[in-house]
């Protein structure tokens, strides 16, 4: 990337466009299935933008509560912080900012018109409400049915309430029907009507997200009577208050997530033993580690490596499960391909078992329709199109794509719904399904000499209170810690970018980086997998030839010009907005009185020229409000300010203007009172010194 | 490189007294590196420029424009600005383009942004140095690289006039390095003292090379062109 180089020319074709912003992704959001703007979403929490931030994470991805709960969060897995100290908690800060500021003024954003065809979707899971938004979005009219009497997927019928409560939920349900989303639930397609009935009724295309409803069933001897469940099935008959009676000794069959579900929802519904049994070893399991680690912190025992041969049973009762020792468990290729020990076998004793080796789509509602399985008994289907054998139809989600989380399900929704637009405009379906480059990891030299900041940890219920009851185990941050962990965000891929045609190789970049990231050959080149995105470069470049990649070009003169529009008394405070760490920093509406403050990422942004611009935007006095913590996150930025303000004052007295209009503050308590009380001072001593001066 | 300094605001408010529009051309060459005028400086300038005008009550109005060298002529083409629309053109480029300019924009009025100093280094962030004088005739040969034309106060080439302070600095400026100080310091370090001992005392030096003998030219005439005269 570093070497492709930016010109002055390109830069301005690029301008006002949306790809300005989309020259090098972020790995977080490169990632992500919906691909969700993590960088700028942390940046509006960093600045105490809560509301901001969920209409940015909306933008791509609709289940934005939801995914703050339960979320496989592959943005944290990618996130560059993981080689410096640890990755940003991104997923906590979503549930945060959703929850927090998410459901109380949810920006909704409708067609102007909704007047396009009528299309229905079957499910009313992630996959298929996100494909609704996205048509309804474009003006479509999507109805949405839901065979359960609850719209919401695996997420109503079989996370458990523990991990994602049901009003949580229902703000990303209630807030993707705002958009003009009709929902039809505890309508049943294939029983209720049939999917060409849809068709023929005036529905323009269907949509089939329908999802994985049941559990794989394990053929055993002895599985079939009275204490042998499926886990999906338990857990949407918990979810729906109808749990069934369990006995007192659980065994799940199983170790992914839904046996994790089965077997911590077994324990809360009262079960005295719980234990799981797979064929995998610990690190071998396909459920998340997070998973494990908690059901073992509430009592749950792993049993490894045994395979289940028969249910045993006495009189009826189950008295346990006859298994063998497991050899293996995936071939030389990593494919799923056991081998057993026939000469080891032992009886693990339960009263109950509950099978969760896996789920398969249920097809009643193809029930009458020409929509036809495959070979496999699995949908036809065209990956490119996302169409099945009758044109009209297409389908999206875990009924064809491999079993995944929500994000995934709500990128495969949002895939089909472009290709049913693409349809339903009479076009070709041709899905561009390229993305932006994105940066490489941070290299080692460069990791070191970024701040090491510890991760914000959250509060959990302790396991021997939340096995007992089916309260939420995890707290959300609160706002102090949530604007802190967000800060902890490295901007990765925002940072400085050289306009090769304007570089005069003066060297200056490289001389004032705090990072030693610039190199100069023909032109100067900053990596931006390196660039910390302070700002120092572009501030000091002498040819105006270093841009920041995360902004519009001009982008500090229209904030600067947006605060002085607000109204008089035309006195403005750029603020550090990155590093302070303090609830009261939300009442930004408390600030003095007569002073726009603008938040800053980086104030080592701040040019000379900036500062001339902004009184000749006509400001009648600047204040420059820095922080301790910013000094330290960007070695030298402070210093350099303070040297281009003294500049600044310089030659706005060789212009004739008072320098005291110019003043700046390097404050080492970053609270909202703090800010307030220098500001009110810095404003009383302008006025006293302009009374003095009249008398004079 | 050519290193140049900013003129005073007032001189250059002065020199456009009675003007309405003025163009700034900044030079991306020489006086980008030394920080004196670039793009930057440009707006900063023009910054400057209509905060003093509006601070005196009036009304200025200033554009920016770039050219990659003010020194050659091919660059012209990349103003974006009309020279002939402004009242005064200043440029911030050394005095090469300030005289360059107004020569290839014989209709509009060329002025200085700043003072042409020397040709000199960078020594330390954000500090240049004197190096060379542009005399004609290069005695660096014979001083171990340090030039006694522009580092010597005097231009001495005899070794010091005997006004070196003990801590090796000029009389004239406690600020300023002795260049003979310089010249012995680096013989020293370089084991070659006793060369500089054996220099031949220098006869009086053709001044005519330097600016003495007028205004100075180069021609290679593999590459000139019969109708420009040449």
């Amino acid at each position: 990337m570093a070497e492709a180089g930016l010109t002055s020319k390109d830069l301005a074709q690029l301008s006002g466009t949306a790809e300005l912003m989309e020259r090098l992704w972020a790995p977080c959001r490169f990632g992500c299935p919906v691909h969700a703007d993590v960088r700028s979403y942390l940046e509006c929490i960093a600045q105490g933008r809560f509301v901001d931030a969920v209409d940015v994470i909306r933008r791509n991805l609709p289940f934005a509560c939801v995914c703050g709960r339960v979320c496989h969060h592959p943005c944290e897995a990618n996130c560059r912080r993981n080689d410096v100290d640890s990755a940003v908690a991104i997923r906590e800060l979503k549930r945060f900012v959703a929850e927090q500021a998410g459901a109380k003024e949810p920006a909704v954003r409708k067609a102007a018109a909704q007047d396009r065809q009528t299309v229905a979707i079957i499910g009313a899971g992630p996959a298929g409400l996100s494909a609704a938004l996205e048509l309804a979005k474009a003006g479509y009219r999507p109805t949405v049915f839901e065979k359960f009497p609850r719209a919401g997927g695996v997420p109503a019928t079989a996370i458990p309430v523990y991990r994602l409560p049901r009003d949580v939920l229902q703000m990303d349900v209630d807030w993707i029907c705002a958009h003009g989303v009709k929902l039809a639930t505890g309508v049943a397609v294939g029983k209720d009507k049939t999917l060409d009935q849809l068709l023929s009724e005036g529905f323009s295309a269907v949509l089939i997200a329908a999802g994985l409803s049941r559990s794989r069933p394990l053929p055993l001897p002895g599985d079939q009577g009275a204490g042998v469940h499926g886990a999906l099935e338990f857990l949407t008959a918990a979810a729906m208050d109808r749990a069934p009676a369990l006995g007192k000794d659980v065994l799940v069959i199983g170790g992914g997530n839904v046996a994790t579900d089965a077997a911590r929802t077994a324990l809360r519904a009262g079960a005295g033993r719980v234990r799981m049994m797979c064929l995998e070893a610990s690190e071998e399991m396909p459920a998340f580690p997070w998973e494990q680690a908690e059901a073992q912190e509430e009592g749950i025992e792993f049993i490894h490596r045994r395979g289940p041969t028969e249910v045993r049973r006495a009189g009826g009762r189950i008295t346990g499960v006859a298994t063998r020792r497991v050899t293996r468990v995936f071939d030389e290729q990593k494919r799923f391909d056991p081998r057993y020990d026939d000469g080891d076998v032992s009886i693990v004793e339960c009263d109950t078992v509950i099978l969760a080796i896996g789920q398969a789509a249920e097809y009643g509602f193809l029930a009458g329709s020409t929509v036809k399985l495959n070979a496999r008994k699995q949908l036809e289907y065209n990956p490119a199109t996302c169409q099945t054998n009758v044109p009209a139809v297409f389908a999206a989600g875990e009924i064809v794509t491999p079993p995944g989380s929500v994000v995934e399900a709500c990128a495969s929704g949002q895939r089909a719904a472009r290709a049913m637009d693409l349809f339903l405009r009479g076009l070709p379906i041709v899905l561009d399904d390229v993305l932006p480059p994105h940066i490489d990891k941070i290299a080692p030299a460069t990791a070191d000499l970024v701040r090491k900041v510890r991760r914000e940890p959250v509060a959990a219920q302790p396991p021997q209170v939340r096995r007992k009851n089916f309260a939420e185990v995890d707290h959300s941050y609160r706002a102090s810690t949530a604007l802190h962990e967000s800060r902890r965000c490295m901007g990765c891929g925002s940072g400085a970018e050289v306009l090769t045609d304007k570089c005069a190789a003066c060297l200056t970049c490289l001389r004032v980086c705090p990072f030693d990231i610039p190199v100069v050959t023909d032109v100067a080149r900053i990596d931006p997998a390196l660039c910390q995105a302070c700002g120092i470069c572009v501030a000091e470049c002498p040819a105006n030839a270093i841009v920041p990649r995360g902004h519009e070009p001009g982008w500090l003169g229209r904030l600067t010009a947006a605060a002085l529009a607000e109204g008089s008394p035309k006195r403005i405070a750029y603020v550090c907005g990155h590093l302070a760490s303090q609830d009261d920093w939300l009442a930004r509406g408390e600030g003095a009185p007569g002073v726009r403050e603008i938040y800053l990422p980086s104030m080592g942004a701040i040019a000379t020229g900036d500062l001339l611009a902004a009184f000749e935007q006509g400001a009648e006095a600047v204040f420059l409000l820095t922080c301790q913590d910013a000094a330290e996150r960007y070695p030298s930025a402070t210093v350099r300010l303070r040297k281009r303000a003294a500049q600044a004052r310089q030659m706005l007295k060789a212009a004739g203007i008072k320098s005291n209009c110019l003043a700046m503050f390097e404050l080492t308590r970053f609270t909202r009172p703090a800010i307030r009380e220098t500001l009110a001072e810095a404003v009383a001593k302008l006025a006293a010194a302009k009374t003095k001066a009249k008398a004079k | 490189m050519i290193v140049a300094k900013k003129k005073l605001i007032k001189e250059i408010a002065e020199s456009l007294s009675g003007c309405k529009r003025v163009l700034v051309v900044a030079c991306g060459s020489c006086v980008t590196v030394c920080l004196s005028g670039g793009a930057k400086q440009a707006d900063e300038l023009a910054s400057q420029l209509r905060l003093a005008a509006r601070a005196a009550g009036g009304k200025l109005t200033v554009d920016t424009d770039c050219m990659e060298r003010q020194c050659d002529r091919e660059f012209v083409s990349q103003l974006t600005h009309d020279p002939k629309n402004y009242d005064a053109v200043l440029s911030i480029a050394c005095g090469v383009g300030v005289g360059f300019m107004s020569e290839l924009f014989p209709a509009a009025r060329v002025l200085p942004g700043l003072n042409t100093t020397f040709y000199g280094a960078a020594t330390a962030d954000g500090v240049w140095e004197e190096y060379c004088h542009g005399c004609g005739d290069c005695v660096l040969a014979m001083t171990g690289g340090v030039c006694p034309i522009a580092r010597c106060s005097k231009s001495l080439v005899n070794g010091p006039c005997g006004g070196t302070t003990k801590t090796g600095k000029c009389e004239v400026s406690p600020d300023m390095d002795c260049g003979w100080h310089l010249i012995y310091e680096r013989a020293k370090a370089a084991g070659r003292l006793e060369a500089l001992r054996a220099l031949p005392v220098q006869k009086p030096r053709n001044w005519a090379k330097d600016r003495s003998g007028g205004a100075r030219r180069l021609i290679h005439k593999e590459l000139t062109n019969p109708e420009d005269g040449r």
